[in-house]
């Protein structure tokens, strides 16, 4: 079942231009500034990106943070909120319930598929990012710098980044198990995904706002920018850990909601 | 008695305040074809739909194959095809990768004979030389084809089939009648759930007519279309009919007369003896469209009075 | 699904409420006992947050974004002359490490190391804010009088008992700080500072532990080698105070401003004086004109700023801060934690700046 799954979602073009599309801002973020050799005024625009002039391996970074606030989590969200609802509208679902595929089976099934599409999409944003970042900027084979200002060496930096791009990818699994979720809820996929963009939209605005600060460490976005947390030296576990076991509640919770509505739902579509 | 393969008893599904389907008790037996005939909204999409398990019931049992619904839905509906509404399939992958991916997608269909099965099917649907070409170029005739060889992946025992022959050429609609009556001659149960009065009354052996979610008439189609005892005698003067027959012609129209008696041979006698012309002469059996129309009220589309009942 | 939403809510605030226990000590054994923690090795997250605006316009950015931003601080402390400090953004981080002569500033995002020596006054920085650091600068000269101890709670997951100084001085702007100290080791934990017209009796400056561990850590995580290929400076800063004071060393200060007394700084340029004691500090230096004049329009149409004949003036929380001008001679500037009349009062006590290059 999880092989028919993931076969389903890696033979279908449009998961492959989601991803196609998500790499071209930061190739093209990359262009410009290799054209223009104008980085960022520092303290400003995403992370890492002022630092990439001086060292193209910092590109990976870069690549991540510059889609991680907002088209990262809309491509997640359009794959995870299709999941089901695509099924239903499609007329597909009460076919493969009727083969039987299980509603258990089929949720677990696409709640895999929907993690292998987050990490194949975090690699493939990381990969392009490597590959930009070599052939568009100057690379120091020495290693680079820590937020901190000390000097890490190629290994550090090669090891903290793949640490990054597991904290991202787990980052993006809450999105998805909210896609899922709203996704068992409804037979549109496009209302699944801007329920769940609606939500991290609602959880960024409130991050800002003091007043809701009793709440902000519950808002899903709250620690996604911890992965830069990896480059500081000593590393800062503190927004990471909060931000793994924030992600393990929410998609433990949302799981368990879209099972148990889709365990018992009347399938009419 | 031979097996239940479909039984329900006392099936309800309730919507709010709308009873969709209210009570049936299905009966269809090993070797039937059952027509289960309805007008759009009367609730047959629903009982299907509860049959395989997709909507769960209100209340009531199914049985299907003999074992309780759904809970043995992974043990019983791999023994069941099934083509539900409109057939759907992915509409970028071929109609050889639809099959295939719904034949591994659930229990009861070995990957090893996967390949020839899917083969076998596409070619007793006559989609065998289709090829590579994308589902989404599929006409929509085609396209039905394809879900009724997703319903014959498995060789099932019994075949849920609603509205099969719909979007189909009357050639289609031809060869898709010959295929289930051979898969009939073959074993397989076959449930038809069709608003065609046409199709049912040609393939059916046995009927059971649905009306605004009750049950109205289940019986034998031979049974429902028994001769009614009397005779219909076409003749150009029908009064003279009515003169020489006194006291048991039924009815008369311009052609026809109604008399009573189940002995054509004897009423031809008579009507004979008296110089009454006759130019044809049968048993009256009744028609399927007038049992279900007598059995049955108006559609559940009309929208009649205060009742305004609300039907998907 | 919502009772578990309301425990999740509720979770930090039921930590929070864990009985702390109240050791009985009194007010200044309390403050003797944070007094003599500097030498207490260890490592810890803090989070101060700022409820002052300062008009101050560009000048002294980074001063303003300190005392009205929320800053997120990283410490290591090994001693008094051997700590670091980073303050964590979430796209960088500035880092303070101090060792025996002085202090490196790392600027991750301007990829800037800068150095400066160890002065008695400088301009505060965001260490000044660790509730450490603040803590016992602002007991350190709290008399018995002003202290009144608050009970016990739990700051950073520790035991930590309260206590109050409530300022004696008249001209005092600051009316309590709130220190609250590790009762294991007598390092302040948490830190809020009220006084002025801050909204809503939220403290002006309100700095605390997050966590905090008693252990000591490694030389080599407060040690600072700047990076290759990053910038190393002066601190400039540092430099233009510096500047300020040689060009303007002979100015005579009278001994006291507004019933506050001087004090002797060692090491303070000429031209800067210091008043006060405890919480109730004045500080009064001459700017240069090049400074002056854009703080002095930024002032001006700030609100509540009150302008008369003897400078502009306004307050921001606790924070007083005026102007003085004296035409072409210079401007004296007056920033301390007294009201505004104190400072009226001080403005009209200061003489003349002397002319620049007056040595």
């Amino acid at each position: 079942m999880i092989a028919v799954e993931l076969s389903k979602m890696f033979r279908r073009p449009r998961t492959w231009v989601t991803i196609g599309l998500l790499n071209g801002l930061p190739v093209l973020v990359a262009v410009l500034l290799a054209l223009t050799d104008l980085a960022p005024r520092p303290g400003e625009g995403p992370p890492f990106l002022s630092a990439v002039l001086t060292n193209g391996t910092l590109y990976p970074l870069a690549a991540l943070a510059i889609v991680l606030p907002l088209f990262l989590p809309i491509a997640v969200a359009l794959i995870a909120g299709d999941a089901v609802a695509g099924e239903a509208q499609a007329g597909t679902l009460r076919y493969l319930l009727a083969r039987p595929a299980g509603r258990t089976r089929l949720l677990v099934a696409k709640l895999v598929s929907v993690f292998a599409f987050v990490l194949v999409t975090v690699l493939v944003v990381a990969a392009v990012g490597y590959l930009v970042g070599q052939v568009f900027f100057e690379v120091q084979p020495l290693g680079g710098t820590a937020l901190s200002g000390t000097s890490l060496t190629p290994a550090q930096i090669a090891g903290r980044t793949v640490l990054s791009i597991g904290y991202v990818t787990v980052s993006m699994l809450g999105v998805a198990a909210f896609a899922l979720f709203f996704s068992t809820l409804t037979d549109s996929p496009l209302a699944a995904m801007i329920g769940a963009l609606a939500v991290l939209i609602a959880s960024s605005l409130l991050f800002t706002l003091d007043a809701a600060s009793s709440i902000a460490p519950y808002l899903p976005t709250r620690y996604w920018l911890a992965f830069v947390d990896f480059f500081r030296d000593p590393i800062l576990w503190r927004d990471i850990v909060r931000g793994l076991a924030l992600q393990a509640v929410y998609v433990a919770v949302l799981l368990g909601a879209a099972w148990a509505n889709f365990a018992t739902k009347d399938i009419t579509s | 008695m031979t097996a239940a393969v479909i039984a329900t008893q006392g099936l309800v599904k309730r919507y709010g305040q709308v009873r969709a389907v209210d009570g049936i008790d299905l009966d269809v037996r090993a070797g039937d074809v059952y027509g289960f005939l309805g007008a759009n909204g009367s609730g047959k999409t629903t009982t299907v739909r509860m049959l395989l398990g997709l909507v769960l019931p209100t209340s009531g049992e199914v049985q299907l194959l003999g074992e309780r619904m759904p809970k043995a839905a992974r043990r019983v509906l791999p023994r069941v095809g099934a083509l539900i509404e409109s057939p759907a399939a992915y509409g970028h992958l071929s109609g050889r990768a639809n099959l295939t991916l719904l034949d591994a997608a659930g229990p009861g269909g070995s990957r090893r004979t996967r390949r020839p099965r899917v083969d076998e099917v596409l070619e007793q649907v006559g989609l065998a030389g289709v090829g590579r070409r994308p589902v989404k170029a599929y006409s929509l005739g085609m396209r039905q084809r394809l879900g009724l060889a997703g319903a014959l992946l498995r060789r099932p025992e019994l075949l849920v089939l609603d509205e099969p022959t719909n979007g189909l050429d009357p050639q289609g609609i031809h060869e898709v009648r010959d295929l289930l009556l051979e898969l009939h001659r073959a074993g397989t149960t076959v449930f038809l759930s069709s608003h065609l009065l046409a199709e049912v009354e040609q393939l059916c052996s046995r009927v059971g007519v649905l009306d605004r979610g009750r049950l109205v008439l289940q019986d034998d189609l031979a049974t429902l279309t028994a001769p009614t005892g009397a005779t219909v005698v076409e003749t150009p003067d029908p009064q003279r009919v009515r003169a020489a027959l006194d006291g048991r012609v039924l009815s008369t129209d311009g052609v026809r007369a109604i008399v009573r008696g189940a002995d054509p041979a004897e009423v031809n006698a008579a009507l004979v003896a008296a110089g009454v012309p006759v130019t044809g002469l049968a048993l009256q059996r009744p028609s399927l469209e007038e049992v279900v129309l007598a059995a049955a009220g108006g559609s559940a589309d009309r929208v009649d009075g205060t009742e305004g009942r609300t039907r998907r | 699904m919502v009772a578990a939403v309301a425990v999740l809510l509720a979770l930090p605030a039921l930590i929070g409420a864990l009985p702390a226990s109240d050791a009985g000590t009194s007010a200044p054994d309390l403050r003797d006992r944070a007094l003599a923690s500097s030498d207490v090795a260890f490592t810890g997250y803090a989070q101060a947050a700022g409820g002052l605006t300062l008009p101050v316009g560009d000048q002294l950015t980074s001063v303003a974004d300190l005392l009205s931003d929320r800053t997120t601080m990283r410490a290591w402390y090994r001693a008094p002359d051997d700590w670091r400090v980073d303050v964590v953004s979430a796209t960088g981080e500035t880092g303070v490490h101090r060792d025996a002569s002085g202090t490196w500033t790392w600027r991750y995002e301007d990829d800037v190391a800068s150095r400066a020596a160890a002065l008695p006054l400088s301009l505060p920085t965001a260490p000044d804010l660790l509730p450490s650091v603040l803590g016992r600068r602002l007991l350190s000269e709290a008399a018995d009088g002003e202290l009144s101890r608050l009970g016990a709670e739990r700051v950073a997951g520790r035991d930590a008992l309260g206590l109050r100084i409530t300022p004696s001085d008249a001209a005092a702007s600051v009316s309590r700080v709130d220190v609250w100290v590790d009762a294991e080791s007598g390092i302040p934990l948490g830190v809020q500072v009220s006084g002025g017209q801050t909204g809503g009796g939220e403290p002006a400056v309100d700095t605390s532990f997050l966590s905090l561990d008693l252990v000591t850590p490694a030389a080599s995580v407060t040690a600072f080698t700047p990076p290759p290929g990053a910038d190393v400076r002066r601190d400039q800063q540092q430099a233009d105070l510096l500047d300020t004071g040689r060009q303007y060393a002979a100015v005579q200060l009278p001994a006291t401003l507004a019933g506050l007394p001087g004090r002797a700084v060692d090491g303070t340029p000429g031209a800067v004086g210091v008043y006060g004691r405890g919480v109730t500090l004045l500080a009064v230096s001459v700017l240069p004109g090049r400074a002056a004049s854009p703080l002095r329009d930024t002032l001006v149409v700030a609100p509540g700023a009150v302008v008369d004949d003897l400078g502009v003036r306004i307050a921001a929380g606790p924070l007083g801060l005026m102007l003085v001008d004296n035409g072409n001679r210079g401007t004296w500037l007056l920033a301390g934690t007294v009201d505004l009349d104190a400072l009226a009062t001080a403005a009209a006590e200061l003489p003349a700046p002397p002319r620049r290059g007056d040595r």
